[in-house]
């Protein structure tokens, strides 16, 4: 018997060549012939290409071609953004390349162009488009509605009503209520409300979003940096203008995603392009400079609610108005989850939700790391917090109170969860950190330190269901479980695969995984976002390797006589289970298989896998005993994950720095696959929701629409300094019966709980006093502490 | 050698922002130029005519030229002068001192002493007395010739300005309103206490062109105050220079150099009551008036 | 003209392995030329392609610029192009200056640290970020401080010495030396000039395009301590965003004379409020006579901070400096 590896520390197979240096990422990558090419970026926030003069770098020797907005397959329409502009929608939009034999050359000759620009109203704060006569980042709009843009200004009324200090809130682009909620109000015990501004942050990956493009025999191959692969495929073949079955994606490793790398990104289209123009290979590295415009944030909100709680501490009513700051593409729908995320964590009686998207010219906003959901967690913790003291209950209890049990419920239509250990995970928390004893600190000074403590509870969406498994015994005797997700970091291209080598009852040692390139027959996948791969491909590869056992015992009998239940499979063998000797090896089993054919060996296939799949399983026809199947255990109800966070810091009165002196996490995510693998997502989580609330900053100059915090160091992002040496993780471990292997993913909702836990603790050690701001800087708190002139007014963005 | 510094703003846009610092020894070099040159061929003594005792005829010893008010804008207008191009130039150079409030507050003092020239000029004296009429340009024609050794009869006298100080006058007016106007503006631009800071009054452009004229004015003060100093110790003028210090010329200057017709002195006063009255002190013995050179 | 940034220009290196080298190729290529010490301020310079030198001066191979020798005097001479981690674990430093040991290890990161060389640390340029764009401001010979405004983003800048430009000085090891009345040894062509640490440091008032007293063809080359003074008390403590990897919101280095209980002496500077380290001297007088004690401290931190002008957003600064005096004081040990 093979140990079990679910639950189990394992290496996962690509850590080495991480550490050694050995991976190579999309940059690494080098094809014969290869030139680069370097983007011209717009100089200004909005404004429109009148003419371009590439004359001069052109006649520079060693250029060979100029890419303009006009020659890509996708173009910005609509709302749609295109990979090159000439109406460019934020500083730092890329308006055309140029490829030459080489970098420096390629740089020259950008410098040699002379773009000519027609100026055009830009805005940075969704509140002043919101006015009458504001200006508006697009053309067509200021509001992101379903396909098109709105327009929406809300009368000076609303804005002088409001006064500097409160979210003036007119008339909302979405809208949704549960029950009464200012009947609600009427009654409550304690009212709590507050003006709270949540900035935009961006994504800053490890590796930038660099790319390598070659055709060849009208192929498109494409090394990459991407969260999924296989679903990384049709949206490069779209961008290039060609079928999926024409594009190989490679992408073995990506150097951090957080959701802005979810299925390739727009950058892709322009080696692509660039390559079929000049018959050459072309190589887009992005430099830190140019990921920090191209490279994708967090949409930001300034936001306004108000609770209220009964008697008991049960939040019978939730009012939440959310003005979004989206970027200028698309329509970044953080708002929305928001609303719908507010709901898992307190499960409100009643509850209002209105929300704006505005757009803005800033640079393009995707998913981050629990969209929605970390923001409206940070925002919302603290003012429950000040609401449990004032009506004298204690913090973890009225989570507790609150939280969601079994038939919890999310969403407006109150759609049942799968599973919700949210009690057991806050009573984990509270054990672990030790949260009887640290309260007491509370407030508790020591010299210039002023102790606080604070917890966070953060809800988010951790699964899926539906895609397809695909596995293979080779010759070799080995199970290669391919891979569709990609690699983005997290190991879940080894975690997930756990379920087929322990449903094989094989040892890992015999499992390989393939990943990464989509000529090496991937199945469908989902895509790496939402933290839905643990979930959905734990069962997919349960689902496959449940039919690979059922292969393994078809063949068996078939060449051993006897019926396929008198077999079992254990150890890399299949064998009768009343005669262990009587059996064949993976091997044999593999080469039996390509002998017969058929439905061992991928000839035929199940009717219900993707077309991807079938694809997939079509090219590895023959190579051994092959496996694909369709999840389709049976599920109902959201699949989501808790994670709760506790955290004790120190406040420096006399500089209003802080120091966070413990950490605690725990969560509710059902199984646990990898315990160090999980433990380091979640802190990692944790790490970037503090990182949120504490000194992570998107600044921009008003007058011109420029950012600053184009650097690590002028963005700061947390250090590992900035944390405890030691945060404490635990989990509750209990299956989502849901789920053939219980697991549930984990990636996002970290962030929130970390983001919340530290503003709770250091409103906590101002003695209970919320700035509701993110991020918190010490400036802020000193000017707090020392009754001096705020910083920024309190609906100030961007700063 | 390129006349404007230029520099790509925020947005890429190529805006002035300044007039190029090379002008500034482009000014000197014009400057030692005219003086050297204007040393070399010009006689120091310039024949005049011989005195007219009629014209003398009841005239005080001393005639008033500049009375004390105008003295008094005069010369702390040069000092307000030579410390805003010393605080401006010299740093320049490499002469390095904190120098930005010396300038504006030196600028602030040129202000009001321009404003109290304006209001003196119209109020206490005949606007005209500036003005360039063909009489002028006349005598500028013959002074030209007779200065380059080619005397046409006789010299031909001035009204109260010689043409050539008319023509410095009005020269250093519209350098000087330039640096002011543009300086006004410039503070917004720095912490002092009597505008605010508006950085972003005007745009990118604008600034540069207000920073461009107030160079350029100001490179064109130094050659001016070249020249202005240069005629201002030459022997034959130093009549002149003197009369800025103490308030009057001899009779003999008056008759050698001015017309009495264009610059009228009433028969009135001695040199005793001059004397008297503090050496051209208030009670003026020589009227400013003049006659028929008005419109 | 289309910009570029992230990626460096070519440019001709120049490798001297002496002093003498050195300063001669300085002198030979002028403004053109542009000295390499640790490369931390210059790279991100030439990275963004704003300052575009034909010729660079690596100091690497000049050994006679490292190294921390005992003096005569009982000081300590530190060559410029010693690293700031040799200068934080040198058992030297840190015996006889313990505040610059602890100044020096709060320098950005490990792998900074030892790449980064004191010398490089002291004349680095500001981190003004509207200056680091690329923007034609004062400090980049153009007509305007972008930062001064009062729409601008100017938490990180001045409360005072600004004079047109409110950029800060970013050194975390130069208040130590000011503190310590180190002195700074340049060479040139012509000869070598040493400057008392408080006047090597300038302000825009009197040059708005640099931020030390060095000039195209100036090397600076050597640090010098005079001898401890015996039983002194220090303090040093940056205050930053993060606690790795990030430049200084303001930092205080005090040194206390400390006699009987009573401040015999006292040098008190603080960086990160103004284009340079500034030294407190009125505070320093009114200490003087009396205890190292919380109400010394705060009354030190008043006068400090007396004539300070916030921008728009760095209010904030004024009482941050003059509690950081006021621990400089009180809690120098």
């Amino acid at each position: 018997m093979a140990e079990n590896v679910i639950g189990t520390d394992i290496s996962p197979p690509d850590l080495r060549a991480k550490i050694t240096g050995r991976a190579r990422y999309a940059e690494d990558f080098r094809a014969e012939g290869m030139v680069f090419a370097k983007l011209l970026l717009s100089p200004m926030p909005h404004a429109r290409v009148r003419s371009v003069d590439t004359s001069a770098a052109e006649a520079m020797e060693g250029v060979l071609g100029i890419l303009r907005a006009s020659e890509m397959p996708v173009q910005a329409e609509g709302l749609g953004e295109g990979a090159l502009t000439d109406e460019p929608l934020y500083e730092g939009e890329p308006i055309l390349a140029v490829a030459a034999v080489d970098e420096t050359i390629a740089a020259a000759a950008v410098e040699a162009i002379r773009v000519e620009f027609e100026q055009l109203p830009f805005v940075l704060d969704p509140l002043e488009s919101l006015r009458e006569g504001g200006p508006d980042a697009r053309l067509d709009g200021n509001v992101g509605g379903r396909g098109e843009a709105l327009t929406i200004k809300w009368p000076d009324s609303v804005f002088d009503e409001a006064g500097p200090d409160r979210l003036p809130m007119g008339e909302p682009a979405a809208e949704w209520a549960i029950g009464d909620v200012d009947a609600a109000f009427a009654e409550a015990e304690v009212i709590v409300e507050e003006t709270i501004v949540h900035q935009s942050v961006t994504h800053h990956p490890m590796e930038p979003r660099s790319c390598m493009a070659y055709w060849q025999n009208g192929k498109l191959f494409l090394h990459g940096s991407t969260q999924s692969t296989e679903r990384s495929r049709g949206s490069v073949a779209r961008m290039a203008g060609v079928e999926a079955d024409d594009v190989v994606f490679i992408g073995e490793y990506c150097g951090g995603g957080f959701g802005s790398k979810i299925s390739g990104t727009p950058n892709m289209a322009i080696p692509a392009v660039m390559s079929r123009k000049i018959g050459r290979p072309v190589m887009l590295r992005i430099t830190r400079y140019e990921e920090n415009y191209i490279g994708r944030a967090r949409a930001g909100f300034q936001g306004w609610a108000k609770i209220g709680l009964r008697s008991d501490g049960r939040m019978t009513a939730l009012d939440l108005y959310l003005v979004q700051d989206g970027g200028p593409y698309g329509r970044a729908s953080d708002f929305s989850t928001a609303g719908t995320v507010a709901t898992a964590i307190y499960q409100p009686e009643n509850m209002r939700f209105r929300g704006v998207p505005v757009y803005t010219n800033t640079p393009p906003r995707s998913a981050q790391r629990a969209p929605g959901g970390a923001q409206i967690v940070a925002m919302l913790e603290p003012l429950v917090d000040k609401a449990a003291r004032e009506l004298g209950v204690d913090r973890l209890e009225v989570r507790k109170i609150n939280a969601p049990g079994h038939d919890g419920w999310l969403g407006e239509n109150k759609a049942p969860f799968t599973s919700a250990y949210v009690r057991e995970a806050l009573d984990l928390g509270g054990e672990l950190f030790n949260w009887e004893e640290k309260k007491q600190l509370s407030g508790q000074r020591n010299g210039s330190k002023v102790t606080g403590v604070g917890m966070g509870l953060s809800p988010f969406t951790a699964g899926s269901a539906g895609r397809d498994g695909l596995l293979v015994i080779r010759p070799d005797g080995k199970l290669h479980v391919h891979q569709g997700i990609g690699n983005l970091g997290t190991h879940s291209i080894a975690d997930t695969a756990r379920p087929a080598a322990d449903v094989l009852d094989l040892s890992w040692d015999d499992v390989v995984i393939v990943w990464g390139d989509t000529s090496k027959h991937l199945p469908f996948s989902t895509v790496q976002a939402g933290s839905q791969t643990t979930h959905a491909h734990t069962r997919a590869n349960h689902a496959a390797a449940t039919a690979m056992v059922g292969l393994l015992q078809e063949l068996a009998a078939q060449e051993l006589g006897g019926s396929p239940s008198d077999y079992r499979v254990a150890d890399g063998r299949v064998f009768r289970a009343s005669n262990p000797a009587a059996g064949m090896d993976f091997a044999q089993a593999a080469r039996r298989a390509m002998a017969l054919g058929g439905k061992f060996s991928g000839e035929q296939f199940p009717e219900d896998l993707n077309d991807a799949t079938k694809a997939a399983v079509a090219g590895l026809a023959g190579e051994g005993l092959i496996a694909a199947a369709r999840d389709n255990y049976a599920r109902a109800g959201a699949v989501f994950t808790w994670v709760a966070t506790f955290a004790q810091v120190e406040l420096d009165v006399e500089t209003g720095e802080v120091e966070i002196v413990d950490l605690a996490s725990t969560a509710d995510c059902g199984t646990v696959m990898h315990p160090r693998s999980l433990a380091a997502q979640t802190n990692g989580g944790v790490f970037q929701g503090i990182g949120m609330a504490k000194s992570q900053r998107w600044v921009f100059d008003p007058k011109w629409g420029i950012p600053f915090t184009k650097r690590f160091y002028t963005a700061r992002p947390p250090g590992i300094l900035d944390v405890p040496r030691s945060p404490r993780f635990a989990a509750v471990n209990q299956p989502d019966p849901h789920t053939p292997v219980g697991a549930k993913g984990i990636g996002e909702p970290p962030v929130g709980a970390g983001e919340a836990a530290y503003a709770c603790a250091v409103a906590d050690a101002m003695g209970g006093l919320c700035l509701c701001r993110t991020p918190l800087t010490s400036d802020m708190i000193l000017a707090e502490l020392e009754g001096r002139p705020r910083p920024y007014g309190l609906l100030d963005t961007h700063v | 050698m390129e006349f404007l510094r230029r520099a790509l703003n925020p947005w890429g846009e190529d805006v002035p922002i300044g007039v190029s610092w090379d002008l500034i020894w482009a000014a000197v070099i014009i400057g030692a130029i005219f003086v050297v040159g204007h040393a070399l061929m010009v006689p120091k003594k310039v024949a005049t005519g011989e005195i007219d005792e009629d014209e003398a005829r009841g005239l005080p010893e001393k005639l008033q030229r500049h009375t004390p008010g105008a003295r008094g804008f005069h010369w702390s207008m040069s000092i307000a002068m030579f410390a805003l191009l010393i605080t401006a130039f010299f740093p320049v150079v490499g002469i390095q001192f904190p120098w930005v409030t010396i300038h504006w507050i030196a600028g602030v003092l040129l202000i009001l002493t321009v404003i109290y020239h304006i209001y003196h000029v119209f109020a206490k004296q005949d606007f005209w007395t500036m003005w360039i009429d063909r009489r002028d340009i006349a005598e500028g024609k013959q002074g030209l010739k007779a200065a380059l050794g080619r005397p046409e009869g006789k010299r031909p006298r001035s009204g109260k300005y010689p043409v050539d100080q008319k023509m410095f006058h009005h020269a250093a007016m519209v350098v000087t309103l330039g640096a002011v106007v543009t300086g006004v503006l410039m503070m917004f631009r720095i912490e002092n206490f009597l505008l605010p800071m508006n950085t972003y009054l005007f745009s990118d452009a604008a600034w540069g062109w207000v920073y461009v004229i107030h160079g350029v004015s100001g490179i064109g003060l130094i050659f001016l105050v070249i020249a202005h100093v240069y005629f201002a110790i030459r022997p034959e003028k130093r009549w002149m220079t003197w009369s800025m210090i103490n308030g009057w010329i001899d009779r003999d200057r008056y008759l050698e150099n001015h017309d009495p017709e264009r610059w009228v002195v009433p028969e009135q006063g001695s040199a005793a009551e001059l004397e008297a009255s503090g050496g051209g002190g208030g009670q003026a013995a020589v009227s400013d008036r003049v006659r028929g050179e008005g419109p | 003209m289309a910009v570029i940034r992230d990626m460096i220009p070519p440019f001709e290196l120049f490798q001297p392995a002496g002093v003498d080298d050195a300063v001669r190729l300085m002198e030979e290529h002028g403004d053109q030329g542009w000295v390499l010490a640790g490369g931390l301020d210059t790279f991100d310079w030439f990275k963004d392609r704003i300052k575009r030198p034909s010729a660079v001066i690596d100091l690497g191979g000049v050994d006679e610029l490292r190294g921390i020798s005992a003096g005569a005097d009982g000081g300590f001479a530190i060559g410029a192009m010693t690293s700031l981690t040799t200068v934080a674990e040198s058992a030297d430093v840190m015996s006889a200056y313990p505040l610059l040991a602890t100044a020096a290890v709060t320098v950005a990161t490990p792998q900074i640290r030892n790449q980064g060389t004191l010398g490089g640390n002291i004349v680095q340029d500001t981190r003004c970020w509207y200056y680091r764009s690329g923007w034609p401001c004062y400090r980049a010979g153009g007509n305007i401080c972008y930062a001064g405004t009062s729409r601008s983003m100017n938490r990180e800048h001045c409360i005072m010495g600004a004079s047109r430009c409110v950029a800060v000085n970013p050194s975390d090891t130069a208040p130590a030396l000011v503190a310590l009345d180190a002195e700074m040894v340049v060479a040139s062509t012509s000869g070598e000039r040493t400057y008392a640490a408080t006047d090597f440091f300038i302000g825009p008032d009197l040059d708005i395009e640099r931020m030390t007293v060095i000039e195209p063809g100036d090397l600076l080359t050597q640090i010098r301590l005079p001898a401890p003074w015996s039983g002194a008390r220090h303090y040093f403590e940056k205050v930053r965003d993060r606690k790795s990897w990030d430049f200084s919101l303001a930092s205080v280095a005090s040194m206390l004379n400390v006699e009987g209980g009573v401040i015999r002496d006292a040098r008190l500077v603080v960086n990160g409020i103004a284009p340079y380290p500034v030294r407190m001297g009125a505070a320093e007088a009114a200490v003087r006579g009396r205890e190292p004690s919380d109400e010394t401290g705060q009354m030190a931190g008043e006068i400090a901070v007396e004539g300070s002008r916030a921008l728009r957003h760095n209010d904030y600064k004024i009482a941050l400096t003059r509690n950081l005096v006021k621990r400089a004081i009180r809690d120098a040990a």
